[in-house]
């Protein structure tokens, strides 16, 4: 079975048209729709763990589409950083799995099918955009994912939700067409659009329409990737989305944005003038992102706002990871891509979870929800110490890899930040604890509230023990992306 | 001469209080079935620990390893001498004070919660103790505060809260000063072991030496309420008395002091600070904390503040015998672990009682005490004798040993910081035992309220023990024996005075 | 001299380089809504007109395969690249402008301070919230 030659576009088509079949078979019917949606994830999922397996076993994957050879054809190929499409898959999995119960308040009914509909295409979007080999099919992923996150966003039922999609659009919009027009560059530049062939062919001795397409695709993806100071765009999106969005958008979609820059470093491998001035950007951007967003979420009174801050933080985190250019670093960037999403999804369904029985959002109003919903406060207690980098959670292993590689570039200030940033994690993770379970409710919706059901805490409860298992299997993760490094600076240890 | 066997028992000790919390939490509202899975998991544990003590006393090491979870950073326990000693304090306290716990807080709130958290407190404790490297040493360390959080928060009032933030703010921030010092040592020394008597060596340079010092001494200091870290100990006892008992006398300071034990021994290793001079400086902030401390404990006036202050003076005492650097002052340090926390953890238990039976919580207010509770007085009486450096307590040992160790290191200033300590415990402690014996009872104040034998009796236990740790100092296979071995081990000089 | 010739013998990226200028500007400094997406427009317009130039050739022909057509071809990649980026951008449009109807609809205006300044009054457009407080 895993010598069938196709497994890899399937990995992004299968949700596409699964996705796309949705509204066609299952409008009005949200039930039907749900069970649908999370059968196509779930196959989605296991044919990334197929495509895992290959790639431990027998190392890289390459597929052309359609037969077409490469230069002219469209090449997929699945490498270490294209794994990512495992954990992603997983997560839509879970977060799907969540939704049954929660769209049906958050979300008007004749919205739902296309929810799961989007939800899904999202995931084909993010999956090819890994999977790609190809500069303008990696632009038409991503405009299927961004795309399709800015609908999500709008499916709320509340007014500013559209506000909020909007807004994303344009900042989104404006950073993929700055994706495109560095693309069209590369190719004014190499006459290839195959990543490889391009990074191959591109001459770095004269700076400059090289620099220009670097700028432009950095840029771009930096807005993607919500690195500060253009991250703006954020807050208001993951906080206006349904929780299962926001989940998805925190943990994914900006991750692709991280991706994204990782790509571009591989395309731009070997021009160190080129790249070191905008790696150093990235650090510093980096270590005010963690710091800026960690002080913004200590001071918000909506749960939403301040895990979407939170995760401009971490962004700040990763970014100063790939900044860094050590393979320590790297690796734990890498590695915190893949633990931060799964703690932000853990945090924003137990958020949901909240929200979905009391229908408060306010950190003050969620006093005493401990002791009526004991198992979802406890995955947002493990959810909270795990983001704080508390060992030997998942949020550990990221901080670390970082830590080390900051003291061998030579930059010890910077794990004094990440040490801070810690820290303002820990000060408003503390406070939501305190008011869950040191406080008497506040709200009668509080008092009253039941346990989230089982669709909701099955979700919970596995990403808390992916929290735990994540802090103490570093050491597999790190030593499975370790041979993705080199191939990002050309050669810069 | 030391052999690394295989077992499974540190491992187990650290686990069955982790199974005991999850039981507690299970039974939820069912005070019966609480205490019998806090008894029987205190009492399995206990027995583990004290049969790992023959191995240890012949100089066998039990491991239990994980592997590695980053590279070069292991998880795993390792149980050498110094960390079986800590153990055996603590699990022996911890059935202690589970007894007395389980009276005390009779008619209290939110119990399955109160002793689910103390059992996952003494879980993290015994995992510092058997921790192998510095990395898993921090995991329990942050655990630590994170279980013992709860404890403070018990009563969910104003004062309470504010003891907690206050507590988690200090621990917290030495908690990040830690990680920055493991960092550091990571990226100097390769590794995190604490297995080897020093794994940084002079290479690495001033700068980052000191800068490695400062950042884990302050981290670890917070926790071992080293002047002028100790701000979040006085807040804390707001909380109920077991919580000060275990935590404030057993199990978090000793943990900050046995982090501060392991940093000087282990991570950078006798020879190497004898060389550096930073212990010098250190042992001189601990002698002038020593004296603060003891000023302050005069002025306080609420009987668990003094306590408190009293314990941030003990606690410099352990710190200060461990930058002498010599194997005396070893000796004394390891000793004072157990002596300090069974003499305190007396005077802590005798304070809930007195609260418990006559709803006095100052000191003025002893009047006539000695007469209503005779029994729990004289324990009192004991204690104090201990830290006043009584002869035949255990306090004078650590004394003795003490002084010997600082004439051995030539530095008998301390000696005098000894004596002038003595002398200002006996002046805070004296004044409440002749209030309690030798002044009447006011004529308005009410009979004692009955206290249950199971809080006399954990102080009787406890108040013996002091006595006996003195008294019997030279037995085999009493911990003084283990605390040797440790000593030997720490600094691996053979000459011992006997 | 020579660097101003350079500059007008690529006049044609010049001018999509200012375009795409002119429409980021437009999209962000715009207060009213429909304008920002015509920005956006104007935006994307500028990129394919930069794509479609950088396979064209001097004196080319036509990429099409007919008697009497005879090379040098421009090259057909970059069209097949706009036309897909022209779909690309035509679903982004009709989003936004259903977006900007539903902002319409349920917030009163598609200008961004009317919109800010109705938000700030209290029983304003928008719907009072029941659900704590999600409008924070």
């Amino acid at each position: 079975m895993t010598e069938w030659p196709h497994w890899l576009p399937i990995l992004a088509v299968l949700p596409l048209v699964g996705g796309a079949l949705t509204p066609l078979l299952f409008h009005r019917r949200p039930v039907a729709a749900w069970f649908w949606a999370v059968s196509v994830a779930a196959a989605t999922t296991l044919v990334a763990m197929t495509l895992l397996l290959k790639l431990i076993a027998s190392g890289g994957l390459s597929y052309a589409v359609g037969g077409w050879l490469p230069q002219y054809g469209i090449e997929l190929r699945f490498d270490e950083i294209g794994a990512f499409a495992l954990p992603a898959s997983l997560l839509v999995l879970l977060s799907l799995s969540f939704s049954r119960h929660y769209v049906a308040r958050a979300v008007d009914s004749g919205r739902i099918s296309f929810y799961y509909a989007l939800i899904l295409i999202n995931l084909g979007g993010l999956n090819g955009f890994l999977i790609t080999g190809d500069l303008f099919n990696l632009f038409v992923f991503m405009e299927i994912f961004s795309v399709s996150a800015y609908a999500l966003v709008a499916t709320a039922r509340e007014p500013v939700a559209a506000l909020a999609a909007l807004k994303y659009l344009f900042l989104g919009a404006l950073s993929s067409l700055l994706v495109l027009f560095s693309v069209g560059v590369v190719f004014a530049m190499t006459g290839t659009l195959n990543i490889e062939d391009a990074a191959a062919d591109l001459d770095l001795s004269t700076p400059m329409p090289a620099a220009l397409a670097l700028a432009g695709l950095a840029t771009g993806f930096a807005v993607k990737a919500a690195l500060f100071p253009v991250h703006f765009w954020l807050p208001d999106a993951h906080a206006a989305a349904p929780a299962p969005v926001s989940a998805i958008l925190s943990a994914l979609v900006v991750k692709a944005g991280v991706v994204g820059l990782l790509r571009t470093l591989e395309l731009f491998a070997g021009g160190e003038g080129l790249l070191q001035p905008m790696l150093n950007s990235i650090v510093w951007l980096g270590a005010l992102g963690a710091l800026g967003g960690a002080l913004m979420a200590l001071v918000q009174r909506d749960i939403k706002l301040m895990l979407a801050y939170s995760t401009v933080a971490n962004i700040g985190y990763i970014l100063i990871g790939l900044g860094l250019s050590t393979a320590s670093a790297t690796t734990g960037a890498m590695i915190h891509v893949v633990n931060h999403a799964v703690i932000k999804v853990l945090l924003f369904l137990a958020a949901g979870a909240f929200i979905h029985r009391t229908g408060l959002r306010c950190i003050d109003d969620l006093r005493g929800l401990a002791r009526r919903m004991p198992f979802t406060a406890f995955a947002m207690g493990v959810g909270l110490v795990s983001l704080s980098g508390v060992p030997p959670m998942a949020g550990f292993v990221g901080k670390w890899q970082i830590a080390v590689g900051a003291l061998q570039a030579g930059r010890p200030i910077l794990v004094a930040v990440l040490v801070i940033a810690g820290l303002l994690v820990l000060a408003f993770s503390v406070r939501v604890t305190n008011a869950m379970y040191f406080r008497p409710p506040s709200r009668i919706s509080a008092a009253a509230a039941t346990e989230a059901p089982v669709s909701m805490l099955f979700p919970l409860l596995v990403l808390t023990a992916g929290c735990f298992g994540l802090g103490m299997a570093g050491q597999v993760m790190l030593r499975f992306v370790a041979p993705a490094v080199p191939g990002l600076y050309g050669g810069i240890p | 001469m030391t052999v690394e066997l295989f077992d499974l028992r540190p491992l187990l000790a650290v686990l069955i209080s982790l199974a005991c919390a999850g039981a507690v939490f299970a039974v939820r509202e069912n005070p019966r079935w609480r205490a019998i899975w806090s008894l029987s998991a205190a009492g399995v544990k206990f027995a583990l620990v004290w049969s790992m003590l023959p191995g240890a006393l012949d100089g066998k090491i039990h491991a239990f390893g994980f592997g590695e979870v980053l590279p070069g950073v292991a998880f795993g326990f390792r149980v050498d001498a110094l960390g079986l000693f800590f153990a055996l304090v603590s699990s022996t306290l911890w059935v202690i004070t589970t007894v007395y716990a389980l009276a005390y807080m009779r008619n209290s709130h939110s119990l399955s919660r109160f002793f689910g958290y103390f059992a996952l407190c003494i879980s993290t404790t015994v995992g510092i103790a058997f921790a192998e490297n510095l990395f898993t040493l921090f995991v329990f360390y942050e655990l630590l505060t994170v279980c013992t959080y709860p404890l403070i928060m018990h009563n969910e009032d104003m004062a309470a809260r504010r003891a907690g933030r206050k507590y988690l703010l200090y621990t917290l921030s030495g908690g990040a000063l830690i990680m920055a010092g493991m960092v550091m040592v990571y990226t100097e020394a390769g590794t995190l072991s604490l297995a080897e008597g020093g794994i940084l060596d002079a290479s690495a340079g001033h700068a980052s030496l000191l800068t490695i010092f400062v950042l884990l001494i302050a981290g670890f200091g917070v926790k071992a309420a080293l002047m002028p870290l100790h701000g979040w100990l006085p807040a804390a006892m707001v909380a109920p008395t077991p919580v000060s008992a275990l935590l404030h006398a057993v199990a978090v300071v000793k943990a900050g002091v046995f982090g501060i034990l392991r940093v000087i021994y282990e991570v950078f290793g006798a020879d190497l600070l004898r060389d550096l001079g930073y212990a010098d400086w250190l042992a001189m902030l601990a002698g002038t904390v020593i004296i603060i401390a003891s000023i302050n404990a005069l002025r306080q006036t609420h009987i668990k503040a003094r306590l408190a202050w009293s314990t941030i003076s003990q606690l410099s005492y352990i710190v200060l015998a461990a930058c002498l650097l010599v194997p005396l002052g070893a000796l004394a340090s390891i000793i004072h672990i157990a002596n300090q926390a069974f003499s305190k953890i007396t005077m802590f238990f005798v304070a809930g009682v007195i609260e418990r039976a006559t709803g006095k919580t100052r000191v003025d207010e002893l009047a006539g005490v000695g007469r209503q509770l005779p029994w729990t007085m004289t324990a009192f009486t004991v204690a104090s004798m201990s830290f006043i450096g009584v002869p035949l307590t255990a306090g004078f040992v650590t004394k003795w040993y003490l002084s010997l160790g600082a004439l051995q290191a030539g530095s008998e200033v301390f000696v005098g910081v000894m004596v002038i300590s003595g002398l200002l415990n006996a002046a805070y402690w004296l004044p409440m035992i002749y209030q309690a014996f030798f002044r009447p009872l006011p004529a308005n104040r009410p009979d004692a309220v009955s206290v249950s034998p199971m809080m006399v009796g954990p102080v009787l236990i406890c108040a013996a023990y002091v006595i006996l740790l003195g008294a019997g100092a030279s037995a085999p296979a009493m911990p003084f024996s283990v605390a040797e071995a440790a000593a030997r081990f720490a600094i691996q000089l053979g000459v011992w005075p006997q | 001299m020579n660097l101003a010739a350079e500059a007008f013998s690529h006049v044609d990226y010049l001018v999509t380089v200012a375009l795409f200028l002119i429409g980021a500007w437009i999209l962000l400094t715009s207060g009213n809504l429909v304008k920002k997406v015509i920005g956006l427009n104007i935006m994307e317009t500028s990129v394919f007109a930069f794509i479609v130039t950088t396979g064209m050739i001097d004196d080319g022909a036509p990429p099409l395969l007919a008697a009497g057509v005879e090379g040098p071809f421009a090259s057909p990649l970059p069209h097949a690249l706009v036309l897909t980026g022209i779909v690309v951008a035509v679903s982004v449009t009709s989003l936004a402008l259903v977006l900007i109807l539903r902002v319409k609809a349920e917030l009163g205006s598609v200008e961004l301070d009317e919109i800010a300044s109705a938000g700030e009054q209290p029983g304003a457009a928008a719907p009072p919230d029941s659900r704590g407080h999600a409008n924070d």
